[in-house]
């Protein structure tokens, strides 16, 4: 047995896209070596038990396969493994060798896992496949990626595959930017591509419910939060971030390649103008690039989803440069001899290398309060608004004194894009931070009894490594968990009392009364009880900022009632409505409750709100819809596939 | 002087199609106008009802034993259900005559861009037709639903059945208007005309669109500084990819396959090495192939090319001047099409589009009541008390009836509609009386009262009433 362990892989890649090696002041940028956790590419056959090596590459959590239906061919899996490939750090940056491509593809789908596993302090286990009408529901080892599915340009995540389909096309014939007329693009050789598709797929891991497109943000969400992602990653490149800020003489202010994702992809299409998408800043009429000044109104106003997440890409991007402003303000007096006015032209590279330090840090910093904060949000309905409570609250949980300012930029950023949560009075932190549950003699009796139930089950999860026995094991305990509220509890506490401490964490085993403010009511007879889904019971491990470690657990339970909806010419339309909590205990603190973080189901003004936006959707946001003869009416789920990466 | 007064027609084609007929008649002037005359299919059925139409409007413009020629024609833009009926009934259109023709400035010969367009529209029709004619030919894939729906779309352009006899039915239709009429005219957004054979200040016609802006608009959802004919370059570079990829389901894969994308050498044959990629043939896995996936681009492109000849609609507001109502026809216009007309100028002394707008009494629904063929932020603008909403459509449509058919009337906006005409929505499929209540409403503008404005009149030959409504 070998004793020294294999910790890290190295592997080559771009830093940007293939179209910045062809340009000379880019291309010594646009390569990296990449370092991912070593895993072990080797598993076991099903039939005979027998450890064998399949190639793609196959890992633990992702599964490489290089078939390109469209040329009627497959490409030869590359061996990561293979002594050449190992002393290389990998194959060679290529446009033209389909092995690079799948080396490249599993090394930022990996890189963007650990970010995420990092930051939540658990294994992720992808959202299982629903069978059986979605009845029953099948564990998922790998999402499968799929570097050459189709000849469009286009990328997208296929929920009922479990797989992330990219597409390749051939560039137009225009020279425009970094174009090479007539060429082959790969949307798979684009890191921003990647992991916003990955990003996707682990969002729906976290929270398989915000595919529901219930409100204009939920969407917008999925597709910002993984703009964010890819964009956040990019930043913590460090030779990218030093070039940039010595041709912008240390500011953020004046990006240009940095701020933007998917250049390469943008350019080549035929009617593309350049970066497919420029959430921060963009080129003006002279060429040079401004970044995008916060506008309040557009959150009431713009409704597609891209457009709509940019915003959030953009309150993100602010709040960064708030950071980086503030954190920076002492280099640069010092660089300055005191005036904090650095002059005109490239900056020391000593300077440059300080300053790309902070960045890469507030990034880093950034990406992972952004993750975390999924823990902190609703498990269904999600607004901006909920997010920036649950990153404020995340952030006061892993940095309680906020000595950088994070805090305070982001909900500035917030504000100034007029992104403004529900039932909170002011935008201090106090107010922002989740609650703390308020509970009564009663329902601290049923905290206890819940906790005692949960703190033997939980504790074993800990310590159980094969990510599918840790599914199953928590489907048990989910399906205990069940029983456990939904039947036992009365008896020794009585159905009173039980049923107030149901309320207390956003749920209820009575009838529902939903009617809104101006009058409209749901006929009771549809408000029969519903059933309690237990979602998620997760036992979660991180360190914080000063120190501090948090050992929560995480459970999320949600309830729905299945409404049948008269449309305007009599159609019956079924519309899902749900509610449900987020519930945060702490470990450490022998089970004490942190956070119930809800969306009750016995809310009329939301269920109608639902109501009235499902039933217009499909007018409003015309992404959804490019077949005007499906009329996709927003009561489906998410379909990634016409939501285009583009 | 007597009171202006409209007549509006529109005749049951008994599936997908519009064909209207305004009759205008003020004292002894009297004037005529066809906004379009076809159906989705062109079948024998669809001809015969088609032909029983052009037969009675035939009669309508007969007078004392005298067949008067059409004033005006409208072809609003070049999709089978609009235009067939040129093409079925071109002789009896040609007894009838028509004085004049209008078409939109894209369909004007000799002028550059609208030529470009042309071209490129030409072009992805006919690569699609390709698509078509190929995937159906080939057996070893699972074609799913794609060749039905290109199938479907490209029936929108007359070429379903036999390409090779019967090419291209709405080129054929303009080309027979063309020869008809004693005068034609190509309208560009901005304009205003007058009604032939009636005062200059009668009626008043404004011309909305298709928009000439070429940096904007032409789009489902343009970019900014994005313009149309180039997204058209982008769509038609995606069927070269796609007809590129077909051949390596043929005998022999076009030379390009050899290294595109990758290099001949990379290419491995699946059915020789199944055994060699990976997990994807495992057992128990084939939920997880992507076998066919790639073919659901070739939808994709046919949905764009049919959104693209929509939005080439002729749009058209009839102002009645004295009584300040407004009549608007929309072809089948789609959001990019609407947006545009924002940016329209009628000149000094002329209105706007908002007011236009707010001064509807009559708004023929855009393609047949589809939820993205009527811009929600122009709609609320249609606040007249007198509103009427004609819809052609005939949800016996076999693409409307069938299991996940088309959804027209889109639900959720027929019911805005509805709300918007206080329930008085006329139906080509003859679907109005149940849906629409009689109560209600104020005294003057309730359905009951407007039913004695309505005349319905049935023919032999159609399954359905001609619906008339009267405005003046």
């Amino acid at each position: 047995m070998n004793r020294t362990k294999q910790v890290y892989r190295y592997l080559r890649g771009y830093t940007l896209d293939p179209g910045f090696s062809t340009t000379l002041d880019t291309m010594s940028i646009n390569n990296t070596i990449y370092r991912i956790r070593w895993e072990d590419l080797t598993v076991s056959d099903q039939a005979n038990g027998n450890a064998v090596k399949r190639l793609g590459p196959v890992g633990e959590y992702f599964e490489v396969i290089d078939v390109d239906p469209p040329s009627r061919c497959f490409y030869d899996p590359v061996d990561l493994d293979s002594i050449n490939i190992l002393s290389q750090n990998g194959l060679q940056p290529s446009e033209g060798n389909p092995q690079f491509h799948q080396q490249f593809l599993y090394t930022i789908a990996m890189k963007t896992l650990e970010d995420f596993e990092r930051s939540l302090g658990r294994k992720l286990i992808w959202s299982p496949r629903r069978i059986r009408n979605g009845r029953k529901e099948q564990y998922v080892g790998r999402i499968r990626l799929y570097p050459h599915a189709f000849r469009a340009a286009n990328a997208y995540y296929d929920t009922t595959k479990k797989a992330i389909l990219f597409g390749y096309f051939k560039a137009a014939l225009q020279v425009k930017g970094t174009n090479f007329p007539g060429g082959a693009v790969f949307t798979c050789l684009s890191p921003d591509i990647i992991s916003h598709e990955v990003t996707h797929a682990l969002l729906d891991s976290i929270h398989p419910r915000f595919l529901e497109n219930t409100n204009r943000d939920v969407p917008a969400f999925h597709e910002g939060f993984s703009d964010i992602i890819a964009l956040l990653q990019r930043f913590t490149i460090k030779e990218l971030v030093i070039d940039q800020l010595i041709s912008t003489s240390g500011s953020l202010d004046k990006f240009n390649f940095l701020g933007e994702l998917a250049t390469q992809f943008g350019t080549a299409l035929a009617h593309g103008r350049g970066a497919l998408r420029s959430a921060i800043g963009s080129y003006n009429k002279k060429g040079k690039w401004e970044r995008t000044v916060p506008d309040p109104t557009l959150y009431q106003t713009v409704t597609e989803a891209h457009q709509r997440g940019a915003i959030l890409v953009a309150t993100f991007f602010d709040a960064l440069i708030k950071v980086y402003n503030f954190k920076t303000a002492d280099l640069i007096r010092i660089a300055s001899n005191g005036s904090g006015v650095l002059p005109e032209g490239s900056i020391s590279m000593d300077l440059a290398k300080r300053l790309a330090s902070e960045v890469c840090e507030i990034s880093d910093h950034l990406m992972n309060i952004a993750i975390r904060a999924l823990d902190y949000c609703p498990p269904i309905d999600i607004t901006f608004g909920d997010f920036l409570r649950a990153l404020i609250t995340a952030d006061i949980d892993f940095a309680e004194a906020d000595e950088n300012n994070y805090r305070i930029a982001l909900i500035d950023a917030f504000r100034s894009w007029g992104i403004f949560p529900n039932g909170v009075n002011t935008l201090s932190e106090e107010s922002l931070q989740w609650s703390q549950p308020d509970l009564n003699e009663v329902e601290g009796k049923a905290l206890q009894l819940t906790a005692d139930f949960l703190k033997d089950k939980v504790r074993d999860l800990n310590s159980i490594s094969d990510r599918q026995i840790i599914w199953e094991r928590s489907q048990e305990i989910q399906k205990e968990l069940h029983k456990f509220l939904v039947e036992k509890k009365r008896d020794t506490l009585g159905a009173e009392q039980w049923e107030q401490w149901l309320k207390k964490i956003g749920i209820t085993s009575e009838p529902l009364k939903l009617s809104e403010p101006n009058g409209r009511t749901l006929n009771a007879s549809k408000s029969v009880p519903v059933p309690i889904e237990i979602h998620k019971v997760r036992p979660a491990f991180r360190v914080g900022n000063q120190g501090v470690i948090l050992e929560q657990v995480i459970v999320t339970i949600t309830q729905s009632i299945s409404v049948n909806v008269k449309t305007g010419d009599g159609h019956r339309q079924s519309m899902r409505f749900r509610g449900g909590s987020t519930i945060i205990f702490d470990r450490s603190k022998d089970f004490s409750l942190s956070y119930i973080i809800s969306k009750s189901i016995n809310d009329g003004t939301r269920f109608f709100s639902q109501l009235d936006y499902q039933a217009v959707v499909s007018d409003q946001n015309t992404s959804f819809t490019d077949s005007m003869y499906e009329e996709n009416n927003g009561f489906e789920s998410i379909n990634f596939a016409s939501l285009h990466f583009h | 002087m007597g009171k202006l007064e409209v007549n509006v027609s529109m005749y049951p084609v008994g599936e997908l199609g519009d064909c209207f007929l305004l009759k205008f008649s003020q004292d002894d002037a009297h004037c005529s106008v066809l906004i379009d005359s076809g159906s989705f299919s062109n079948s024998k059925a669809s001809i015969a009802r088609l032909r029983v139409i052009a037969e009675d409007i035939k009669q309508k413009q007969t007078l004392v034993g005298k067949v008067n020629p059409i004033d005006v024609v409208v072809g609003t833009h070049q999709h089978n259900d609009h235009l067939s009926n040129f093409v079925h009934s071109k002789d009896i259109f040609k007894e009838i005559g028509m004085k004049n023709v209008w078409l939109s400035w894209l369909d004007e010969p000799g002028n550059e861009h609208a030529d470009n367009i042309a071209k490129g529209e030409r072009k992805l029709v006919n690569k699609l037709e390709e698509i078509n004619a190929k995937i159906s030919k080939i057996t070893n894939l699972k074609k799913g639903q794609t060749a039905q729906r290109i199938n479907e779309i490209l029936g929108f352009y007359g070429l379903d059945k036999q390409p090779k006899q019967n090419p291209v039915i709405p080129q054929y239709a303009l080309n027979n208007l063309k020869e008809i009429a004693e005068a034609i005219s190509y309208l560009t957004p901005g304009k205003v005309l007058s009604l032939p054979s009636f005062p200059e200040d009668a009626v008043k016609i404004y011309v909305l669109g298709p928009p000439t802006d070429n940096d904007m608009l032409f789009d489902i959802n343009p970019g900014k500084g994005e313009s149309y004919d180039e997204k058209l370059k982008t769509a038609i570079n995606g069927t070269d990819a796609f007809l590129s990829a077909l051949t390596n389901f043929s005998d022999c894969p076009c030379d390009e396959e050899s290294y595109f994308p990758f290099n001949e050498r990379y290419k491995m044959d699946p059915t020789e090495h199944a055994g060699a990629i990976g997990s994807y043939n495992l057992k128990g896995q084939e939920w997880r192939k992507i076998d066919d996936d790639w073919l659901e681009q070739a939808e994709r492109l046919a949905l764009y090319l049919d959104t693209y000849t929509n939005n080439s609609s002729l749009v058209l507001a009839f102002e009645m001047v004295q009584a300040e109502k407004v009549l608007l026809f929309v072809g089948d216009a789609q959001t990019g099409n609407w947006l545009s007309w924002k940016k329209v100028d009628f000149g000094a002394g002329n209105t706007s589009v908002s007011n236009l707008l707010a001064r509807t009494v009559l708004y023929k629904v855009g393609h047949h009541c589809s939820h993205n063929a009527t811009l929600p932020e122009c709609l609320e603008k249609m606040t007249h008390p007198e509103l009427v909403a004609m819809i052609p459509v005939d949800i016996t449509d076999s693409h409307i009836s069938r299991k996940n058919g088309w959804k027209m009337p889109s639900a959720n906006l027929y019911k805005r509609i509805k709300e918007l005409a206080n329930g008085r929505i006329l139906r080509m499929d003859g679907n109005y009386q149940s849906d629409c209540p009689i109560e209600g409403g104020h005294a003057d503008t309730n359905w009951g009262a407007m039913l004695s404005h309505v005349n319905m009149e049935k023919i032999a030959g159609l399954n359905n009433e001609i619906v008339t409504y009267k405005i003046y």
